[in-house]
């Protein structure tokens, strides 16, 4: 098969037989869903850290100020 | 064993196990969920009956699948909570909440993009997915009731009693497919000892399952740390941790 073959196969992968406006989708959707809930995670335990860092430096305060 | 089990209830053990898990867990479920994606997408011959649009498979049943396993994981943990009183149940339960909630939605519109070409229709008031629908509303009714009270550990409480109470669904869900007539395929991967699909379909299948349950781990580890640091920011051990 040459070039023009795989051409075809390329296309024929892409079409999904005629069902590419419902295969693509789920599988970008799952993507999002993917990538959502790595950065979500990540930044829920930024912010966590964020606020047991301002618990500390408040509790060092006090401690000074004592 | 059971020093095992005690172990998990002390929050810098849990907090220092999930660090030293989410990265394992993550590349595993990198490499599983490229192999299904490949396996699946390209070298997977097309079903007799539905063509290419089988393909839909290999996002929406692990996902259906993982929507199960993290109420049913967010449920007993709440459990363990309840009837030993440790809190770090109540952290798990709260950290898989989110994440099953979200992998509810992509079972939900993946079906949904499978059932137009399949069914003719993106939604049918069916068993499987009306019964999927109301796992979603009772996720985001844990994750509210959790969140509606001034004082945490009661909203922990009343999270856990109503996430026990609706694991009554979970079985509903599954065998809404034998119980009623319903427009949903029945099991696919559950029968083994004959699954009902060539081993070319079904070793992504089996691949992605165990890609998305990864996956599933090491964001529950992620989460489980923020979760950790927030139920524990006074305590001596994290200002040490947050020293260091």
């Amino acid at each position: 098969m040459g070039a023009g073959g795989n051409q075809i196969v390329s296309t024929d992968f892409w079409s999904m037989g005629g069902y590419a406006r419902f295969v693509w989708p789920c599988f970008a959707f799952a993507g999002v869903v993917l990538g959502w809930n790595l950065w979500s995670a990540r930044r829920y335990y930024a912010a966590a850290r964020l606020r047991a860092e301002r618990a500390l430096e408040a509790a060092m305060a006090a401690g000074e100020e004592a | 064993m059971w020093t095992w089990f005690y172990k998990l209830a002390s929050p810098p053990y849990v907090y220092a196990a999930a660090a030293a898990l989410a990265p394992w867990f993550l590349g595993l479920a990198a490499i599983t969920v490229g192999y299904g994606l490949v396996d699946g997408l390209v070298y997977a011959p097309p079903d007799y009956q539905q063509g290419d649009a089988f393909r839909i498979i290999y996002v929406h049943a692990p996902s259906a699948w993982l929507s199960l396993f993290a109420y049913t994981s967010m449920a007993l943990a709440g459990a363990i909570a309840l009837v030993w009183r440790i809190k770090m149940g109540h952290a798990v339960a709260a950290a898989s909440a989110p994440i099953g909630a979200s992998f509810t939605v992509l079972a939900l519109v993946t079906g949904s993009l499978w059932g137009r070409p399949m069914w003719g229709t993106y939604w049918a008031w069916d068993p499987r997915l009306t019964s999927e629908l109301i796992l979603l509303f009772l996720y985001v009714g844990v994750m509210s009731l959790r969140s509606a009270f001034e004082d945490p550990s009661r909203g922990d409480r009343a999270a856990a009693l109503l996430g026990i109470v609706g694991l009554v669904n979970v079985p509903i869900i599954h065998y809404s497919v034998t119980w009623w007539n319903s427009l949903h395929q029945g099991a696919t991967v559950a029968k083994l000892g004959k699954p009902p699909m060539p081993g070319s379909m079904l070793w992504p299948l089996l691949s992605m399952l165990l890609g998305f349950m990864l996956f599933y781990g090491a964001v529950l580890c992620m989460r489980l740390r923020g979760e950790v640091l927030n139920r524990e920011r006074q305590a001596k051990w994290v200002r040490e941790a947050i020293k260091s």
